[in-house]
C-alpha cells in the first residue's frame, strides 16, 4: 500500500434503495492528477465526498495515506478534513462576508493557528496563484476564475495531501477553465499534491495522468 | 485558544455586518425589553428609596417597642435576664423596659400609663420637656405627653404643679371593679414628638409598683438602635429571642413588599417584552442559518466541528446581545430622565401638589448594577434564544447544504 488514497469495495447505498457505489476498488499514488469522469448519476461525487469524510460508504474501507478512515468517528473525519483533504467546488463556495486572504486562512482557523501564521500561509498560496495583489478584495469583487484560484489555494492552506475538486472549471469559460487546469498541475508538480478532478469535459481529462471513469457506479476505466 | 475564539468572533463579527438592518432591528428588539426591565426597576426602586426617605425623616425610625409573645393565652413577661440580652445586641445603643397600665381621672378620662425608670426612658427617647421636670425617683408624681397636657388642662383643668386624683381601678373577690383613688402631681410635660408618648403618663416604674403591686416581668422594652440601616438586623435578633417588635420600620417593610408586589406585577409585563425580543434573535438566527445553509456547509466541508460551528453563530448572538444591552441600557438611562423630568411635574399634578416633597428629586433611580443587570439579561436571552438555530445549524448535512439542497 503507498501514499495517496485507496478504496476496497466500496459501496454506497442510499436509503431510497439507490445504489451510487457499487464495490468500488481503486489506487491513487500520492502526487497522481487523476480525472474523475462519468455520467450524471454515475456515483463521481458520491465518491469524492466519502473520500472527502463529507459522507459515509455503506460497505468496504478507505485508507488515506495508508490509515483507514474511521467513519464510525467523527473527530476522525474533522480530523481528515482539516490536515489532509481540501476540497474545490465548482460554485466557488468561498464566505461572501471575507476577503481572498481570510478565505484562503479561513481552514486554519479551526486548526488553531495562530493569526500571523495564518495570514503568511494564505498570502504566499495567494501569490502563487497569482492573486497576491488581490488579497483584500471580497468575493463579489473578482471574477469567477480569479475565485476559483482563490479556493484552491483554500484546498492547499492546510498542507493538505489531497485536493478534491469537484467540476473546478463547470462555471468557468474555456479559457480560464485552460488556466485553472495549468494551475491545478503547477500545484501537483510542485508541492506533489494528489489531485482527484471531477469533470465532464473529456478535453480537460486528457491534461490528466489517468482518467478513472464510473459508470452505474462501478469503475469501467 | 482565546486567540481562537477572537477569531471566530470576529468572523461571527464580519456576518453581522452583512445584514445591518436585520442586525440593528434585532438589537432594537431586545434593547427595548431590556430598556422595559431597566425603566421599570429604576422607577420602582426611585418610589421606594423615597418612601423610604420620607418614613425616615418623618418617624423616629431607630425607636422599637419590643413586646412578649403571646402563645396560647399565655403571656411571658420580659424578664431582667432578657433585658440585658436586648441591650448587648448589637448596634442596640439604650434600653428602656417598661410596663403599662391604664388609670383615669375622675372626669373618666383614660391615662395610659407607662412606667418606666427616668434615667433608661431619657437615654432611649432623649426627652425634651416643654414644662416642668422629670418625675423624682419613688415620688408620687407622672409627667403627661404634649396632647395629654392640653386635653387635661382644657377639659379638667389639670395643669403643671397641680395635684389631681388618679383613680385605680381593682377588681374584688366577686368581680366587681373597684376603684382606688392615688393623688399624683403633675411634675412636667413633653414637648410634641409625634408619637404615641405624646398621649402618654409617664411614671416612676417604682411608684407605679407601689400602686399597682410588684410586676414580675415586663410587657414593654423600648430600644434605641444607633443607625437606621441596622434597625432590621436588630429587629431580627429580637424576634429570634422569642419577642415581637413594633415600631416605624414596619411601615418600610409595608412599602417594600407593596412595592416589591407592584414590580413583580410590572416586571412579567416586561420579560414579555425581553421575550419577543428574544423570538427576534431566534427568528433573525434561524433565517441567517438558513441563508448561509451553503456557507455552514463549506465551513464544515473545510475541517470546522460542530462545536465551531455552534460557537459561529451563538457569538453572533452574544454580539448582538452585548450591544442589544448597551442600547438598552441607554434607552433605559433616557427613559429615567424623561420620568424625571416631564413625568415628575405629571405625576404632582395628578396627586397633588403635597407630593412634591414626598416625591424628592428622583422618581426613578438608575443604578450600576442595574446596567450589569441590563446587559447579563440581554446577553443571556440572547444565547438562549440562539441555541436552537446554532444546534439545527450542526445538524446539516454538508454534502447537501453544499449542493444548496437544503
Amino acid at each position: 500500500m503507498t501514499s495517496g488514497i485507496e478504496t476496497q469495495e466500496l459501496s454506497k447505498k442510499f436509503t431510497n434503495g439507490v445504489t451510487a457505489l457499487s464495490e468500488i476498488s481503486i489506487g491513487i499514488a500520492q502526487g497522481e492528477f487523476i480525472a474523475l469522469v462519468g455520467r450524471s448519476g454515475s456515483g463521481k461525487s458520491t465518491l469524492m465526498n466519502i473520500l472527502g469524510g463529507l459522507d459515509t460508504p455503506t460497505t468496504g474501507s478507505v485508507f488515506i495515506n495508508r490509515k483507514e478512515v474511521d467513519y464510525k468517528n467523527r473527530k476522525n473525519l474533522i480530523d481528515i478534513r482539516r490536515t489532509q483533504v481540501g476540497f474545490v467546488f465548482q460554485q466557488f463556495n468561498l464566505i461572501p462576508s471575507l476577503n481572498a486572504l481570510e478565505n484562503v486562512a479561513y481552514p486554519l482557523l479551526f486548526n488553531y493557528t495562530r493569526k500571523e501564521e495564518r495570514n503568511d500561509r494564505a498570502f504566499e498560496l495567494l501569490k502563487m496563484v497569482g492573486l497576491g495583489e488581490r488579497a483584500d478584495h471580497l468575493p463579489h469583487q473578482m471574477s469567477g476564475g480569479e475565485q476559483q484560484r482563490v479556493a484552491i489555494a483554500r484546498a492547499m492552506v492546510a498542507n493538505s495531501s489531497i485536493i478534491l475538486a469537484d467540476e473546478p472549471t463547470g462555471n468557468l469559460d474555456s479559457k480560464t477553465s485552460a488556466e485553472i487546469y495549468a494551475l491545478m498541475r503547477k500545484v501537483n508538480k510542485e508541492k506533489n499534491v494528489t489531485f482527484l478532478i471531477v469533470t465532464h469535459e473529456r478535453e480537460l481529462a486528457s491534461y490528466c495522468d489517468r482518467i478513472i471513469e464510473l459508470r452505474d457506479g462501478k469503475v469501467i476505466a | 485558544m482565546i486567540a481562537k475564539e477572537m477569531d471566530i468572533l470576529r468572523v461571527s463579527a464580519r456576518q453581522l455586518l452583512t445584514k445591518r438592518l436585520r442586525v440593528a432591528l434585532t438589537v432594537l428588539g431586545i434593547a427595548i425589553g431590556v430598556a422595559a426591565v431597566i425603566g421599570i426597576v429604576a422607577l420602582s426602586d426611585g418610589i421606594r428609596y423615597q418612601a423610604i426617605e420620607t418614613i425616615k425623616a418623618q418617624s423616629d425610625l431607630t425607636m422599637i417597642e419590643v413586646h412578649p409573645k403571646t402563645t396560647d393565652g399565655v403571656t411571658q413577661l420580659i424578664t431582667d435576664t432578657k433585658v440585658a440580652s436586648l441591650q448587648a445586641t448589637p448596634h442596640v445603643l439604650a434600653v428602656a423596659p417598661a410596663f403599662m397600665d391604664s388609670y383615669s381621672t375622675k372626669k373618666q378620662t383614660f391615662l395610659q400609663v407607662v412606667a418606666v425608670r427616668s434615667d433608661e426612658i431619657d437615654k432611649v427617647l432623649n426627652l425634651k420637656y416643654s414644662a416642668g421636670r422629670p418625675f423624682a425617683s419613688g415620688a408620687p408624681e407622672v409627667v403627661f405627653g404634649a396632647d395629654l397636657k392640653d386635653k387635661l388642662q382644657r377639659n379638667e383643668g389639670i395643669r403643671i404643679g397641680d395635684v389631681f386624683t388618679a383613680l385605680v381601678r381593682d377588681y374584688d373577690e366577686n368581680g366587681m371593679p373597684v376603684d382606688r383613688q392615688v393623688p399624683l402631681t403633675v411634675s412636667g410635660a413633653l414637648g410634641d414628638r409625634d408619637d404615641q408618648f405624646d398621649r402618654y403618663v409617664l411614671i416612676d416604674m417604682t411608684t407605679a409598683s407601689r400602686i399597682r403591686g410588684e410586676q414580675k416581668g415586663y410587657d414593654t422594652v423600648f430600644i434605641r438602635v444607633d443607625d437606621p440601616d441596622a434597625v432590621f438586623s436588630v429587629v431580627d435578633e429580637i424576634n429570634a429571642q422569642g419577642l415581637s417588635s413594633q415600631g416605624s420600620f414596619e411601615q418600610i417593610k409595608a412599602v417594600n413588599q407593596f412595592m416589591d408586589a407592584i414590580l413583580i406585577v410590572f416586571m412579567i409585563f416586561a420579560v414579555f417584552a425581553l421575550f419577543v425580543g428574544g423570538l427576534m434573535i431566534t427568528t433573525t438566527m434561524i433565517t441567517s442559518v438558513y441563508e448561509r445553509t451553503r456557507e455552514i456547509g463549506i465551513t464544515m466541508a473545510i475541517g470546522a466541528s460542530e462545536s465551531d460551528v455552534i460557537r459561529l453563530v451563538l457569538y453572533e448572538c452574544l454580539l448582538i446581545g452585548i450591544i442589544g444591552g448597551i442600547v438598552g441600557d441607554i434607552l433605559g438611562y433616557l427613559f429615567t430622565v424623561v420620568l424625571n423630568t416631564a413625568g415628575k411635574p405629571f405625576i404632582i399634578d395628578r396627586m397633588g401638589p403635597e407630593f412634591s416633597a414626598i416625591l424628592g428629586n428622583e422618581i426613578a433611580k438608575i443604578s450600576p448594577e442595574m446596567a450589569v443587570a441590563g446587559m447579563v439579561i440581554a446577553v443571556v436571552f440572547s444565547l438562549g434564544a440562539g441555541l436552537y438555530p446554532a444546534v439545527k445549524a450542526t445538524h446539516l448535512n454538508p454534502v447537501e447544504a453544499i449542493r444548496g439542497m437544503i
